[in-house]
């Protein structure tokens, strides 16, 4: 087991832990940047400054409670539906993948794709907000065809690691999912 | 035959193009400065309404300014998302056919799938 230091593609510091359960077995985990003070401080006061000049102008002081009111219940929703803390790969060479996310709340979602869905993965180029990312993703095989591919799903949306982390996820990834060539395939 | 080079025909139709603008922005500052009463005196009372010459530059700022804005939002809702198939292939490279292998020549063009790829950049050590 061991963790290392990198970097997700805005510059924040993330970190991957590599975990190796077994010989066919591997769980990757990316830790997200964490909330910053300052930015959690300046849309505080953000917001209450705003409210506060709406109380000067109207005089009405339900004006205040309603902004604190705001401002608890929105960080709540951040941390429950959109800040993600660690999202990890779990793969299981002749199970499947399951991926899982944990929110700062402390809620996972987690999704399973069986092996004899996965065609591969890999790591893509696509293009996101006036930018060239790399990201790493799982090609699910198309039933009908062999060589076609049915669906993306894209992994580590949330942290983004640069290349060198992926990089290192995806030979990972390759040593297990070699591994279902060479075996004989039962059932 | 489908050179940009000048030739006698573009000449006239520049000039005609040319003169045509000319009379056209004459007859707009015209139309928006003379005051009414001096026009209809001359006999050409079938004019539209003053505030025209005013308002349609105006529309027409405001729509190219406004065009910027919906290029962007265009080109952002084509793009295809990140978990779509088109960032991986697309109908062309899905129907192409494999060229026979021809010794001592150059393999023939066609799209590798991105397992390919990803295998050659980057599971070599070296």
């Amino acid at each position: 087991m061991e963790e290392r230091p990198y970097r997700s593609a805005s510059g924040a510091p993330i970190a991957l832990r590599r975990r190796q359960h077994s010989a066919s077995c591997r769980e990757l985990s990316v830790r997200c940047p964490r909330l910053q003070l300052r930015s959690l401080s300046a849309v505080t006061s953000a917001v209450w400054l705003a409210a506060y000049g709406l109380f000067v102008l109207s005089q009405n002081s339900m004006v205040l409670s309603a902004a604190i009111f705001v401002t608890l219940i929105g960080l709540i929703i951040y941390l429950h539906f959109v800040k993600i803390d660690q999202e990890s790969l779990l793969v299981i060479g002749s199970l499947g993948i399951q991926v899982t996310s944990s929110y700062a709340s402390g809620k996972e979602s987690t999704t399973f794709i069986e092996m004899s869905q996965v065609k591969d993965v890999v790591i893509n180029e696509a293009i996101h907000m006036q930018k060239v990312i790399y990201y790493l993703c799982i090609l699910l095989q198309d039933p009908g065809d062999p060589q076609g591919v049915s669906e993306v799903v894209p992994l580590f949306q949330s942290s983004k690691p640069r290349l060198d982390c992926l990089v290192e996820v995806y030979k990972s990834c390759q040593e297990i999912l070699e591994q279902r060539k060479t075996a004989p395939q039962s059932g | 035959e489908n050179s940009p080079a000048p030739l006698p025909e573009r000449a006239i139709y520049g000039f005609a193009l040319f003169l045509g603008s000319w009379f056209g922005f004459i007859l707009y500052l015209i139309w928006a400065y003379v005051p009414e009463t001096w026009l209809f005196s001359l006999g050409l009372t079938y004019w539209p309404q003053k505030y025209w010459a005013v308002a349609l530059p105006a529309y027409l700022l405001v729509a190219v300014g406004i065009g910027y804005i919906l290029l962007f939002g265009i080109n952002m809702m084509s793009t295809a998302p990140l978990n779509s198939t088109h960032t991986i292939t697309d109908n062309y490279a899905k129907k192409q056919q494999q060229k026979k292998f021809q010794e001592e020549a150059i393999p023939a063009l066609r799209d590798i799938p991105i397992s390919e790829v990803n295998r050659t950049f980057f599971l070599p050590e070296k």
